[in-house]
C-alpha cells in the first residue's frame, strides 16, 4: 500500500546547527500521526520540509509518493500546512481570506462556494466571519486558520501545534474539529504539539524526537504499556532520561 | 496560472490600500499634506503682503530744506501712513514709539538738502523696530525702501535733465536696449532665456522630482508587501499553496505597482495644488509649451512610460530582495532606505546640472547608478534624443532583468523563509 509519508534518514543543516540528524518515519493513509518532543527537537524543520518550505540537506521525503523536492509543486497541490505562528492577512475579512485561499485549488465558482460554507461551518465563527480578521482573537484565528487547512479536503494536513497559545475552549473546539474531519474524510493527517493530553485525544500513532531523530515511536497505548506509565507524560520523561 | 496571479494581485492591492498606515503615509499624507502647506505659504505670503500694506511710520525732520519736504511728500502720494515728531533725541524718540505701532523712524538730518544740492551724499538715518522674529517684521522694516528709491530716481531724473537738455533721461539711464531670441531644437523664438528659464525649471525640476517620489515610494511599499508577510505570519502559508513562486513574487510587484502608482497620483495631485498655492501670486508667463517645443512626441511618451515601467520593476524586486532579510516591516523600511539615495542622488543632481558637466568622476558613479537613466530618458525625451533614451531603457531593463533574477533566486530557495539579516541562530 502506498504510504501517505515517507520519510528516510533525513538530515538539515542550518549553518553549523544540525536540525534533523537521520529522521525516518512512515504514515499510512488516514492516521493521525503526532511528533512530540522538546523544544528545538527538529519537529517544526520536519514539518516544514514536508510542507516543501525548506530542502532537506540529505535523505528524502515523500507524500503519497511525491517527492518534496523534486515534486514540490505537485505536493502542495495535495496538502494544508498550518504553521506554528501563522497569522492571516488582517485587512480582509474572514470569508474574503478564505476566498482568496480557495481560488487556488478549485477552478469553478461553485466549488469555491461550497469550499468557504465548509470553512465556515468548521470554524465555528458564524456572522464574524464578515468582519475584518484584525479584528479576531487569537483564538478565531487560529479557528479560521484550522479551517482553511481542511476546507480544501487535503490529502495530507500538516498542523504544527495546531492548539498552541490559545484557551481551553478554543483549544478544545479544534481538537474536535480535527478528529471530526479526519474521521469523516479519511484525511492523513500530521501533526507536532507539546500537549501530550491533545495528542492522546488526536493521535492514532506518536514519535518522541529528540535532537532531530526518532527515539521511540508507537500508538499512544504501546507506548504506555512499554514505560510502565500511567500517561504519555511520564512515557516521555522516562525516554528522555533513557536517551 | 493568469487566475492564480490575478487572485495574488487583488489580495495584495486590497490588503496594503485597505492598510490604514499604507492609506495614511502613501496616500492621504502626500494629498492632504501639500495642499495644506501651500495654503499655509499662500497665507503667510498674503499676510505679508497686508502687514506691508498697513505699515506706519514715523519721521523727525531736523533740516527743514526743499528737498526733505520733497521726500515726505513722496512718501504720501505712496499711502504711507506717517507721522511727523519733533526733534528729540533718538532714544528718547524711539522708546516713545516702542509703546505705538510704528516700525520705522527715519531721521532727516540738518543739511540733508544742503549737501544734495551741492552735489554731495545727502544722509537718511532710518531706524526699524522688529517686534518678532518673522518675515512680516523684516518686510515692514523694508517698505521704507520704496519711497526712497523712487525720490532718488526722480532726482537722478531731474539732474540728467539738468546736464543733458536735448535727452531723454530715461534713455541715459538705461542706454541699451536687448532684445533677446533664444535657438531651441533648431527653432528661433523671440523671448528671452530667463523667460524660458522658468518652464525649463519647472521641467528640469519637475521630472526628477515625479521619479524620485514614485521610484521611493515604490520601494518602501514592496518592501511593506514582503515584510509584513513575515510580520503577520502569512508567508509560510502563502508558500505552500499550489502556486508558482514566481506568481508569487509577480503578484507582490503587480501589487505593490499599483499600491505605488496609487500613492504616486495623490502625491502628483497635492503637489499640483501646492505649486498653484504658492505660485499664485507670481505672474505667469504666456508661453506655449508646444510653441517653445516642449511638448513631447507621442514616441517620446511612448519611451518615457517604458522607462518609467522597468526603473518601477527594478525598484520593486530591488527593495523585495532586500526586505526578505527583515522580519518585520520596520526593520524593512530600514534596510531599504538606503537604497533612496540611489534615486535622490541623480535626480537632485541632475536637477541642477547637466551630466557631462560634472566632473568625470561623477559622471562614472552616476551612468552606473541605473535611475540615473531614468532621469536622463526624461530630459532626452524633450530634446526627441530617441537614442539617449533607448540606451537609458537598454540600460535599465539589464539591470531590472539581473535583479528580477536575483529577486526570482530567492523566491525558488529557502532564503525567502530562512534569510536574516542579523547573525541570530535560525531555527
Amino acid at each position: 500500500m502506498e504510504k501517505a509519508i515517507e520519510v528516510i534518514n533525513l538530515h538539515k543543516y542550518f549553518g553549523k546547527i544540525k536540525a534533523l540528524n537521520g529522521l525516518s518515519f512512515t504514515v499510512d493513509p488516514g492516521e493521525i500521526y503526532g511528533l512530540i518532543g522538546p523544544n528545538g527537537a527538529g519537529k517544526t524543520t520536519a514539518l516544514r520540509i514536508l510542507a516543501t518550505l525548506i530542502r532537506p540537506t540529505s535523505g528524502s521525503a515523500r507524500i503519497f509518493g511525491l517527492d518534496v523536492e523534486r515534486e514540490a509543486n505537485k505536493v502542495r497541490r495535495i496538502i494544508g500546512y498550518l504553521p506554528e505562528e501563522a497569522g492571516a492577512y488582517r485587512n480582509l475579512s474572514g470569508t474574503e481570506y478564505l476566498k482568496f485561499i480557495a481560488n487556488f485549488y478549485f477552478r469553478n465558482k461553485r466549488e469555491i462556494k461550497e469550499a468557504v460554507y465548509e470553512a465556515e461551518e468548521i470554524s465555528g465563527l458564524g456572522e464574524r466571519l464578515r468582519d475584518k480578521i484584525k479584528t479576531y482573537s487569537k483564538g478565531m484565528i487560529r479557528r479560521l486558520l484550522i479551517a482553511r487547512t481542511l476546507m480544501i479536503k487535503p490529502k495530507l494536513a500538516i498542523l504544527d501545534e495546531p492548539t498552541s497559545g490559545i484557551d481551553i475552549i478554543h483549544a478544545y473546539h479544534i481538537r474536535r474539529i480535527i478528529k471530526n474531519y479526519a474521521k469523516n474524510y479519511k484525511v492523513t493527517i500530521l501533526l507536532s504539539s507539546h500537549n501530550m493530553f491533545e495528542v492522546e485525544f488526536l493521535c492514532t500513532r506518536i514519535a518522541f524526537i529528540n535532537k532531530g531523530r526518532i527515539l521511540v515511536e508507537g500508538s499512544p497505548e504501546e507506548i504506555k504499556t512499554r514505560y510502565e506509565a500511567r500517561d504519555l507524560e511520564e512515557a516521555f520523561m522516562e525516554v528522555a532520561r533513557s536517551a | 496560472m493568469p487566475n492564480a496571479l490575478g487572485n495574488l494581485i487583488r489580495k495584495e492591492a486590497k490588503d496594503m490600500l485597505r492598510d490604514p498606515k499604507i492609506l495614511l503615509s502613501m496616500i492621504l499624507m502626500p494629498l492632504l499634506m501639500f495642499p495644506i502647506m501651500g495654503a499655509a505659504i499662500s497665507l503667510s505670503t498674503s499676510t505679508i503682503k497686508e502687514a506691508t500694506r498697513s505699515v506706519a511710520m514715523a519721521i523727525m525732520k531736523i533740516d527743514e530744506g526743499t528737498i526733505s519736504n520733497q521726500l515726505i511728500s513722496s512718501f504720501k502720494a505712496l499711502n504711507i501712513s506717517l507721522i511727523e515728531v519733533k526733534p528729540s533725541p533718538v532714544e528718547e524718540a524711539i522708546q516713545n514709539l516702542r509703546q505705538t505701532n510704528i516700525t520705522t523712524l527715519i531721521i532727516i538730518p540738518k543739511g540733508f538738502t544742503e549737501n544734495i544740492t551741492s552735489g554731495l551724499k545727502g544722509e537718511l538715518r532710518v531706524y526699524s523696530i522688529l517686534r518678532s522674529i518673522s518675515l512680516s517684521e523684516v518686510a515692514k522694516a523694508s517698505v521704507v525702501n520704496v519711497p526712497i528709491s523712487i525720490y532718488e530716481r526722480t532726482l537722478v531724473r531731474r539732474a540728467i535733465a539738468q546736464a543733458f537738455p536735448d535727452r531723454d533721461p530715461e534713455n541715459v539711464l538705461d542706454p541699451v536696449d536687448v532684445k533677446n531670441f533664444v535657438i531651441f531644437k533648431g527653432k528661433l523664438l523671440n523671448v528671452s532665456p530667463q523667460l524660458l528659464q522658468g518652464i525649463f525649471m519647472s521641467q528640469s525640476f519637475g521630472f526628477p522630482m515625479v521619479i524620485m517620489l514614485l521610484l521611493i515610494s515604490a520601494m518602501q511599499i514592496a518592501a511593506t508587501s514582503i515584510s509584513i508577510e513575515k510580520e503577520e505570519k502569512t508567508l509560510e502559508t502563502l508558500l505552500t499553496l499550489p502556486v508558482g513562486r514566481i506568481s508569487i513574487l509577480a503578484g507582490k510587484l503587480a501589487g505593490s505597482t499599483i499600491v505605488a502608482a496609487a500613492g504616486a497620483t495623490a502625491s502628483l495631485i497635492g503637489i499640483n495644488f501646492y505649486v498653484a498655492s504658492i505660485f499664485s501670486f507670481m505672474p505667469s508667463t504666456s508661453i506655449d509649451l508646444a510653441e517653445v517645443g516642449l511638448q513631447l512626441s507621442p514616441l517620446a511618451y511612448l519611451l518615457l512610460g517604458l522607462t518609467m515601467f522597468v526603473a518601477i520593476i527594478s525598484a520593486l524586486a530591488l527593495a523585495i530582495c532586500i526586505a526578505v532579510y527583515s522580519e518585520n516591516v520596520r526593520e524593512a523600511q530600514s534596510l531599504v532606505s538606503p537604497l533612496s539615495l540611489l534615486v535622490m542622488l541623480p535626480s537632485v543632481i541632475l536637477m541642477f546640472a547637466d551630466i557631462e558637466a560634472l566632473p568625470v568622476f561623477l559622471q562614472v558613479v552616476l551612468y552606473l547608478i541605473p535611475y540615473t537613466h531614468v532621469v536622463l530618458a526624461s530630459k532626452a525625451a524633450f530634446m526627441e534624443n530617441y537614442a539617449v533614451m533607448l540606451r537609458s531603457i537598454s540600460y535599465i531593463t539589464m539591470f531590472t532583468i539581473l535583479i528580477l533574477y536575483v529577486a526570482a533566486r530567492i523566491f525558488m530557495t529557502e532564503k525567502v523563509v530562512t534569510a536574516r539579516f542579523s547573525w541570530r541562530r535560525k531555527r
